[in-house]
């Protein structure tokens, strides 16, 4: 697996259980997950309806480009990812350094 | 490093806790027959014991051996369950016996060990007696459910004759809806097995060679503006009828027209506005101009 830190790429993620802020960071703190999250109930039943894990790659315009219901396994978001970074790179005016 | 080798650990174990919990029905058996042994009753009940033991073991097995005996037991045990109903279709267990082969053939299709089916696959024979003995039954419901995951042609035509003929309006609206997913499901797995060589290939062994071609050269926006127009059907015509776990036709059908109208690739993701596990304010549209993958997760 590849170091991402320095591309146009960001990992977000949305938990399923309407957790407050306090209780969310406790879980993930015990589960070593590193990633920014928020948890909605409402947000998650309406992107993620056929269950969870769902994951989406959207690119710098926004639109999605890859969608899984249920883990697809790591090459195949892997190479997804690839792809999508690598045509973000190529053309840098959609690719502005936004977010942190 | 490394934020997606810990996605990738945290998912396995996810998925050794969370994923393939297969349920099998354990209401098969006309509850007199069933402690007989000898009676088609029992042996229906034997074989789904039998399967049932089986994928119950797939993951506590180490090796390719274990795994394509434990492959080869089910695959056994699914033609039995099937050769059992064909002998006795009458059976009251026959209806669910069928639906159960369909299933089975989905984990079947799923582990690669298996080699793939001639033209008679199990799904295609159940599916072939059910037309046959059951297409009136008020009781396909169910069947129509496990069916709309299915890739066979058998599974479309099984569908539009359901809501073609049978008689009952539940029935008909369970079609209806399931037809819809299966069509827009179909699309989608078709989108996604594309640019993998490797999964072409595995369809081509198990649903054959002409027809996936046949499956990639139909106009995919035709079968969506298909699969639109059936869930539409489903609400406006079935919206009230009742499905498992207190939801209606006329709910799912809503929520999977919401998503084919937003969710899918190609569509502009909307926005999502929340607050973090730091209590700062998140908006996904913030992250503009960067490849987000965006995760949908939860702890088990």
């Amino acid at each position: 697996m590849k170091q991402l830190a320095e591309k146009p790429f960001v990992l977000l993620g949305v938990h399923g259980l309407g957790y407050a802020p306090k209780q969310l960071k406790a879980v993930m703190e015990k589960e070593k997950l590193n990633w920014r999250s928020i948890s909605s109930r409402a947000v998650a039943a309406r992107w993620s309806a056929r269950g969870t894990p769902t994951y989406y790659v959207i690119d710098p315009k926004g639109v999605i480009r890859f969608k899984w219901v249920g883990y697809p396994g790591v090459k195949t978001i892997d190479a997804a990812l690839e792809q999508s970074i690598q045509a973000a790179e190529a053309n840098p005016k959609s690719a502005s350094k936004v977010g942190r | 490093m490394n934020t997606l080798g810990r996605i990738a650990t945290f998912m396995n174990r996810l998925l050794r806790h969370g994923g393939f919990i297969l349920a099998f029905l354990a209401a098969c058996v006309a509850a007199q027959d069933a402690t007989n042994p000898g009676t088609p009753a029992a042996q229906c009940q034997a074989l789904l014991k039998e399967s049932q033991g089986a994928t119950s073991t797939y993951f506590q097995t180490t090796n390719d051996t274990e795994r394509q005996t434990i492959v080869a037991r089910v695959d056994k045990a699914t033609v039995q369950l099937l050769e059992l109903v064909e002998k006795n279709p009458k059976e009251p267990f026959a209806l669910e016996a069928l639906t159960q082969v369909i299933t089975q053939e989905y984990w079947l299709n799923n582990h690669t060990s298996h080699p793939g089916w001639g033209k008679q696959s199990p799904q295609a024979r159940a599916i072939a007696l059910l037309l046959r003995d059951h297409l009136d039954s008020d009781k396909l419901g169910e069947t129509c459910k496990r069916v709309n995951f299915g890739f066979r042609p058998e599974c479309e035509t099984f569908l539009r004759t359901v809501l073609a003929k049978n008689p009952h309006r539940e029935v008909q609206g369970q079609a209806c809806l399931r037809l819809a997913q299966l069509l827009a499901g179909r699309v989608e797995k078709l989108d996604s097995i594309k640019e993998q060589p490797e999964l072409v290939r595995r369809y081509e062994d198990l649903f054959g060679k002409d027809y996936i071609a046949a499956l990639q050269r139909q106009d995919h926006s035709k079968v969506m503006e298909e699969a639109e127009s059936l869930y539409e059907r489903a609400h406006e015509k079935y919206g009230d009828v009742k499905l498992p776990y207190d939801e209606t036709v006329g709910e799912v059908a809503q929520g999977d027209l919401f998503e084919i109208q937003h969710l899918n690739v190609g569509k502009m993701a909307m926005d999502i506005d929340g607050v973090d596990q730091d209590g700062r304010p998140f908006k996904l549209s913030d992250y503009r101009g960067k490849v987000v993958l965006l995760y949908f997760w939860s702890e088990y």
